[in-house]
């Protein structure tokens, strides 16, 4: 069998995209095969560079933040302030030397900096041209500025989640930003790849943040649409399973550190649940059944799903009685083992390191970074039997491909490149 | 009006998906391609799931079943018979994509595994999304949504500290399983035009989520320390004038950038509420203003906390009072102007008047002839332009094109087809 190529050998990206849903998207990109140059400034850095997680002995090392590295392995990192005519010129020939654009800019920097796929179509009628703005390129709320964090509760879903005598708080995380807008923008790009090779032409991708949120509300807009029925949060129940929920367990006699919004804590890790889900009565039987049938599970109030819905704070009550004496893979053993949907709550400790199923997968990718040492990465989140992707090398330090970039992608002169350098083109 | 072709018009899909892979053959279907619902006789178990169509709990009424299947066609197939599961290998001979949700083995184990379908069609794509892939030590696990989202750790960030980790709203592990196997796919498609083979898509839901942990994981390898859920704040630590916040009529979701105290403190002048507090907390505002300053303190934990309760404090009251003498609307569309980031947090009502929405024509009526109504919809995630997204046709019937596809496409006769459907084949 020959060598396999990746899906997207030979195409390239130029990629203006900064934070997460952007830079997640191009990831995939280059995961599968594809040359991702991403460009900054030294003013205009990507951000993530900035924020934790970085070590103590590394604090202020722009180069060694895990929240952007993870996001940003196998590409390539060019410096451009293009605030500078000759990186205007520069950034003109990268797109026209591109097959697809990404930007994620809000649209008053694209306006300032004419980076339009209007400008550059005619020049190159493939160009795959792609615009990630907060809320759109047109309408009242084009220039609205916004991050990850505010598309999450503007797009609905942080008033829908979270128990009904809280205020709505969300996910805990900019959500969309990490599957949902990223997924959306890569699957759109694909779709306008494919087509390319099928037409030879290339189009223009707008993929507002907002309306890509609001896409995955379930069947919230509907029932209000339909029904006139305004969804609110509900904790973790659900209208058809009971028990459904997350359960306390026992504590693990073992020192750990919690970062909460108070700051470090330090203890022991004790912070440990089990969800278990009950649909049908066969699986209430059989939960049932792994707790030792005790008396309170012979009354009729809990024989039916209805008699669960209905005194339901009380079975939550007895079912946490039980799972408090007992770890949460004990939990999720005893109840996988009898065929009732359950599973630990993990954290990221559990995640990377103990979870026995993930390490068989191998999901994690450890990688040497030249600054950062050997740390881990997030690997595809999706299996292809013949052309799997791979994280090839890890994410580059700022500037780290300028030189590459000019000479070997753009053919610029070594006295060219240099002079660039001394006119602070690359800053 | 010009009539754009499609991204997907010439890809053909069978659908065997249940709740996990519904929105992955939904987003297919609407760029285009013809997906085909394979549905038990009777009707798919996902029509029985609600909310309703005016609250009549009817198979053909489910407003779940309407939102994950617009523009799929329906067919209704036995695969518990041999008559059936042979009418699916037909259907197979000329599909592009096939999209299943089985428990690892099962397919395989009714002689209908990937290498028996690669020998059908070496060109066919198998996208198989479960909860923990096809290989592992749990693969055989049953898990609904919040096991997904439990084990995927996006649980554990969610919700109080002091309260069970939270369940995202709206079965996010789906839909999460769902966007990353339609990537998969896409990206398999890409690849056949270049190989002319298909390959198999090895889907796992708590993978599908991992990422979505955001920097969860890199905190613990980094740093040895496991993120924990946040409450109000958002963030660990909290930031100042960061997370969610009470409003007049609802609430709103700050994110204050660093350097832009200023702008919040001439607002809050320019309507009398902010007393003398820029002169009497200027060292305050100072610290908050500055970039380094503040992600310094960031790293030095212990003198951070110290800096929320003993000198931030005053100031955070003073904005709280503020943003209680205003609605979510004043807040967000006051800080926009401002170029503040102030968002709204939007009930549905708000999604549906919100006047960007509205304006970009997000949301879509599809017509239900058969309920005599026209029902509005969420609309596209995002525009192509060449290959717009679009929704063609109300999701189907129970076995609406059973005729198309058994009598026209693969030449049943009439008699046939009645002698299948007293067999329970279709």
């Amino acid at each position: 069998m020959g060598e396999r190529r990746l899906p997207f050998e030979g195409i390239r990206v130029c990629d203006f995209t900064w934070f997460a849903a952007g830079p997640i998207a191009t990831k995939v990109l280059a995961d599968h095969g594809a040359e991702v140059v991403k460009i900054e400034s030294m003013t205009r850095f990507d951000r993530l560079r900035f924020v934790q997680p970085v070590p103590d002995e590394k604090a202020g090392n722009l180069n060694c933040g895990g929240f952007f590295n993870n996001f940003n392995p196998g590409k390539l990192s060019m410096v451009l302030n293009l605030t500078h005519p000759k990186a205007v010129e520069i950034a003109t020939k990268l797109i026209l030397a591109s097959d697809i654009v990404v930007e994620n800019f809000s649209p008053r920097v694209l306006e300032r900096l004419e980076l339009t796929y209007e400008r550059f179509a005619p020049l190159k009628p493939d160009l795959i041209w792609v615009d990630q703005p907060m809320q759109g390129l047109s309408g009242p709320h084009k220039y609205y500025a916004g991050y990850g964090a505010l598309i999450t509760p503007l797009g609905g879903l942080a008033h829908l989640t979270g128990f009904p005598h809280r205020p709505p708080i969300g996910t805990g995380t900019n959500y969309t930003d990490y599957v949902i807008n990223c997924g959306h923008l890569f699957i759109a790009i694909v779709a306008a790849l494919r087509h390319r090779h099928k037409t030879g032409r290339g189009q223009h991708i707008v993929m507002s943040q907002l309306e890509s949120a609001v896409s995955i509300l379930e069947t919230a807009i509907l029932d209000y649409t339909v029904n006139g029925r305004a969804h609110f949060r509900n904790g973790n129940r659900l209208t058809n399973a009971a028990p459904h929920g997350a359960y306390r367990c026992k504590g693990e006699d073992r020192d750990c550190v919690y970062i909460t919004a108070d700051g470090p804590v330090h203890g022991k890790k004790n912070d440990r649940w089990c969800v278990i889900a009950v649909f049908s009565d066969a699986e209430w039987r059989a939960f049932c059944r792994v707790i030792g049938d005790p008396p309170w599970t012979k009354e009729a109030k809990f024989a039916t799903l209805v008699g669960r819905k209905e005194n339901e704070e009380e079975l939550d009550r007895l079912v946490e009685e039980w799972t408090r004496e007992r770890s949460p893979e004990e939990v999720m053993l005893l109840m996988q083992q009898a065929g009732v949907p359950a599973g630990v709550v993990q954290d990221a400790e559990d995640m990377l390191v103990h979870d026995p199923h993930m390490r068989a997968r191998g999901y994690y990718v450890y990688l040497d970074h030249p600054e950062a040492g050997h740390t881990a990465y997030d690997g595809p989140s999706f299996r292809l039997s013949d052309t799997p992707g791979q994280l090839s090398r890890p994410a580059p330090l700022m500037g780290e491909h300028t030189d590459f970039v000019c000479k070997e992608i753009l053919g610029m002169a070594e006295e060219e490149v240099n002079q660039c350098f001394v006119d602070g083109v690359f800053e | 009006m010009e009539i754009k072709e499609t991204a997907l018009g010439d890809i053909r899909v069978l659908d065997l998906a249940d709740e996990k892979g519904l929105y992955c053959t939904k987003l297919l279907a609407d760029l285009g391609a013809d997906v085909i619902k394979i549905e038990k006789p009777g009707g798919d178990p996902a029509r029985f799931i609600g909310p309703f169509y005016h609250d009549e709990p009817e198979p053909q009424k489910s407003l779940y079943w309407f939102q994950f299947n617009s523009n799929k066609r329906s067919i209704t197939l036995n695969l518990e018979t041999a008559d059936g599961r042979e009418i699916l290998k037909k259907l197979i001979e000329k599909a592009d994509v096939m999209v299943e949700t089985f428990p690892p083995g099962q397919l395989g184990g009714i002689g209908l595994g990937y290498p028996v379908l690669r020998g059908i069609n070496p060109s066919l794509i198998l996208a198989s999304i479960t909860a923990f892939g096809q290989t592992g030590p749990y693969k055989d696990f049953k898990a609904s949504d919040i096991v997904g989202e439990a084990m995927a750790g996006i649980m554990y960030l969610a919700g109080f500290p002091d309260d069970p980790p939270n369940r995202l709203y709206g079965s996010q592990a789906y839909h999460m399983a769902s966007v990353q196997a339609a990537c998969g796919i896409l990206t398999a498609l890409y690849v056949r035009e270049m190989t002319g083979e298909g390959q198999h898509v090895d889907v796992s839901m708590q993978e599908a989520v991992a990422i979505a942990q955001e920097s969860a994981m890199q905190t613990y390898d980094l740093r040895g320390e496991i993120r924990q859920r946040t409450s109000v704040s958002g963030l660990a630590p909290a930031h100042p004038a960061m997370g969610t916040f009470e409003c007049k009529d609802g609430y709103v979701n700050i994110f204050l950038m660093t350097g832009l105290w200023s702008i919040l403190l001439d607002w809050m002048e320019s309507e009398g509420v902010a007393g003398d507090i820029r002169e009497r907390y200027k060292g305050v505002f100072e610290k908050l203003d500055d970039l380094f300053l503040i992600f310094g303190l960031v790293m030095d934990r212990e003198a951070y906390a110290r800096f929320l309760k003993d000198e931030y404090a005053p100031v955070d009251e003073h904005l709280r009072a503020f943003l209680k003498s205003h609605t979510k609307q004043e807040l967000y569309d006051g800080a926009q102007q401002r170029r503040l980031q102030i968002s709204m947090v939007s009930t549905i009502e708000d999604l549906l008047e919100n006047p960007q929405l509205k304006a970009l024509g997000y949301f879509v009526d599809v017509e239900h002839p058969e309920l005599g109504a026209t029902l509005k919809y969420p609309g596209a995630p995002y525009q192509l332009s060449e290959t717009p997204w679009r929704i063609q046709e109300r999701a189907p019937l129970i076995g609406e094109h059973n005729s198309d596809i058994y009598e026209g496409e693969l030449g049943f006769s009439k008699e046939e087809l009645i002698l299948l459907k007293q067999g329970g084949v279709i």
